[in-house]
């Protein structure tokens, strides 16, 4: 499927209309809170994309089980993809499920426990470690859908300028995903989240009140997409990645005082 | 500096089993998508580093902020251009702290820890001269007594000598005279280390062994096939043990003298760093110009060699404090450059001295690092007044690039405030970070039982 990160520059307005469509508001709460509104128009994306990592991790319990490497490795990459776009999200709001899911260094656990012997080939004993992913997961898809669940601006806002600041972190030594060598794409759904839960979270409000400052952050977001979109790793700049990165992360903090809430905290 | 991200710290489980207290603890990079090759070392993560005085300090001045400015630059990768700056890798990456770097390893341009092929085509490939002839980073201690420089003194001039591994081998863009002259200024205060057993004419003192003053003597005898020679004609001791010419002891061509002096912590020795130990170049020397050198004379030989090269405080314990204090050092560039509006030095010193914050923050596990416990609430605080610490910084870039140097001071000033804070956090979280021995064990343990996973 297209993924966000094209979509929105084709036609970042309409899918924005269109999430906003999907998830109808009260007129007057979002007069009222628009900020709200705009946490509320960013969850479609996370349950999109926890969707997909659930996925894949079945497929890769699936595939793990028929002893089929090729195709658990192609289910973990895409369950993995589904859950970077999401890390704006995860360490803010899922703190426990996050660091079950993403531990690092844990050879019993998560992504990383399955990536390292998966991507040397083996099928065998990932069994365990990828029931745990799904239910995890699972746990993570539930608790996103209870009723009372939601997202806060602030929370949000942490999540982003955290996550461009880690971006920026320097990948050249081999990233995220070091054993299966997908750090990029970890980068590159990054970035994609970094820009959903800005642009469908806070653009709007933001362009109301300081359009300048809104652009800015608009066009260090496509810098970021540009450094990202390259053939591997090898070719990312890792200078200007952090730099992008850093100053991002500087524009979402100076963005706080125009949405009336507190210098995102860039820690976990 | 140590280099960042994940994998570079996955450490070989077959290393694990012969490290001992974390001190020698390896970190080889285990992905091939990076721009290292995978199993390259850079030994940037020991508990230990070597001590590195200044001469400045030692005579009771201070540092200038030219000095500072070179023992910034020393530590940047903006200097360097291709696979080095990509990678992180500056000038300190090989002269840790202005010594050597013994836990180097680069597949393909090591021969053995400790070496690197300076003419290899991966980080210029304009240099490469088709030879596998790596060599070893000397120590810098002293370096201003101790030219020409280069193993085979082909520079008679520091300067130069810089300018080459910048531009050549580390394919840099040609170095302001500013850049240039500040890394002169540093690398020429690095001092030697002091040494009890060595009074200031290069002769023992009454604190070396008796075997020790028993290898002096042998030191200073005639060769028995040629009495105009002897070890001290080359390796004069008045004279730092050098005698600044080149000369063909049979290792491969022509190189130069070496100084003995703090030479305990120089191994692997020789140009290729084909010698482990002292002995073993005692045994080369004595086979090589028929010493004839009894059992025991060569066991006084090595005590010499060990007395000379010996220092009271070779190694500076790795700690929160001493990495402040360094970054502050660096950080202190910053005043200067603001206020004469150098906009080319703040923005090297934002990534630098930003770089050192995040390699800080780094050893701090993250909440997600489920091989230490305890410490949670305080890691997150260190590990966020850290990242905070690192775009105050870029705000200072911020502003100084669009030329608002008023700004910039306020960023400045606005950064010092936070550093006292910061400094809190991070001494409440160290004794739950990497520099704290059993929590370092613990970490690399469960990096090897990963590792292990995808053998």
């Amino acid at each position: 499927m297209q993924s966000f990160f094209q979509f929105s520059r084709i036609a970042r307005g309409v899918l924005i209309a269109a999430i906003a469509a999907i998830v109808p508001l009260p007129v007057a709460a979002a007069v009222a809170d628009p900020l709200a509104d705009g946490a509320k128009a960013y969850k479609p994306f996370v349950v999109e994309h926890i969707g997909i990592a659930l996925a894949g991790a079945r497929d890769l319990q699936a595939a793990a089980k028929s002893g089929d490497v090729r195709e658990a490795q192609a289910a973990w990459i895409k369950s993995r993809k589904g859950w970077e776009a999401i890390e704006p999200i995860t360490g803010e709001f899922f703190s426990e499920l996050d660091g079950a899911i993403d531990a690092w260094p844990d050879a019993k656990q998560g992504y990383h426990a399955i990536e390292a012997a998966l991507f040397s080939g083996k099928v065998a004993g990932i069994a365990a470690p990828t029931d745990k992913l799904v239910a995890d997961l699972a746990a993570f898809d539930k608790q996103l859908k209870a009723p009372g669940f939601k997202f806060t601006p602030q929370g949000l806002l942490n999540g982003a300028a955290k996550l461009a600041y880690e971006v920026g972190e320097n990948k050249s030594k081999g990233g995220e995903s070091p054993y299966a060598g997908t750090s990029l794409i970890d980068m590159q759904e990054n970035v994609e989240g970094i820009e959903a839960v800005y642009k469908l979270a806070f653009e709007p409000t933001l362009a109301e009140r300081d359009k300048k400052l809104a652009a800015a952050i608009d066009e260090k977001i496509e810098d970021l997409e540009k450094l990202v979109k390259v053939e591997d790793l090898k070719k990312v700049d890792q200078g200007a990645l952090r730099r992008n990165g850093e100053e991002l992360a500087v524009l979402l903090q100076s963005a706080a005082p125009k949405l009336e809430l507190e210098k995102p905290s860039v820690g976990e | 500096m140590r280099a960042p991200a994940r994998a570079r710290e996955v450490i070989a489980a077959s290393l694990a089993a012969v490290l001992v207290a974390g001190a020698a603890l390896a970190a080889p990079i285990v992905t091939r998508e990076g721009v290292l090759p995978s199993g390259t070392e850079l030994g940037e993560d020991a508990a230990v580093q070597p001590t590195e005085l200044f001469m400045t300090e030692l005579a009771g001045g201070k540092r200038s902020y030219q000095q500072k400015l070179g023992d910034m630059l020393f530590s940047s990768p903006a200097i360097f251009g291709g696979v080095a700056k990509q990678a992180g890798i500056s000038c300190a990456t090989c002269h840790q702290q202005g010594a050597g770097n013994p836990a180097l390893y680069i597949p393909g341009l090591s021969r053995r820890h400790g070496t690197f092929d300076t003419t290899g085509a991966l980080f210029n490939p304009r240099a490469d001269n088709g030879l596998f002839d790596p060599v070893t980073p000397p120590s810098l201690r002293g370096a201003t007594f101790l030219a020409p420089y280069g193993h085979d003194g082909r520079f008679a001039s520091l300067r130069d000598f810089i300018r080459n591994v910048v531009v050549n081998e580390f394919a840099g863009p040609e170095p302001s005279g500013e850049v240039l002259d500040a890394l002169v200024a540093y690398v020429q205060d690095i001092g030697f280390l002091p040494n009890p057993k060595l009074n200031s004419d290069g002769r023992l003192t009454d604190a070396a062994s008796a075997a020790a003053h028993r290898g002096e003597a042998i030191f200073n005898r005639p060769f028995r096939r040629d009495a105009s020679m002897s070890c001290a004609t080359c390796h004069q001791a008045s004279s730092a043990f050098v005698d600044h010419q080149v000369h063909d002891v049979g290792s491969g061509g022509w190189f130069k003298t070496k100084t003995l002096i703090n030479a305990d912590f120089n191994a692997p020795y020789f140009h290729d760093g084909r010698f482990d130990s002292y002995d073993q170049v005692v045994g080369y020397f004595d086979k090589r110009y028929d010493l004839g050198l009894s059992e025991s004379e060569r066991a006084d030989l090595v005590a010499y060699l060990d007395a000379v090269g010996d220092a009271s405080t070779p190694t500076t314990p790795d700690t929160v404090q001493n990495e402040l204090d360094e970054i502050a050092v660096f950080a202190g560039v910053l005043d200067t450059a603001i206020r004469e509006h150098d906009a080319a030095i703040i923005a090297v010193a934002v990534d630098t001295v930003g770089g050192e914050w995040r390699e800080l923050g780094e050893r701090i596990p993250e909440t997600k690092d489920t091989s230490v416990s305890g410490g949670l609430a305080e890691r997150a605080k260190a590990r966020g007044a850290v990242r905070q610490m690192v775009l105050a910084l870029r705000q200072i870039d911020m502003a100084a690039e669009r030329g608002d140097f008023d700004a910039a001071a306020e960023g400045y000033a606005d950064y010092r405030a936070q550093m006292a804070p910061a400094t809190t956090a991070l001494a409440a979280a160290e004794p739950f970070s990497l520099f704290d021995p059993t929590v370092r064990r613990r970490h690399f343990a469960a990096l090897a039982r990963l590792d292990a996973l995808a053998k």
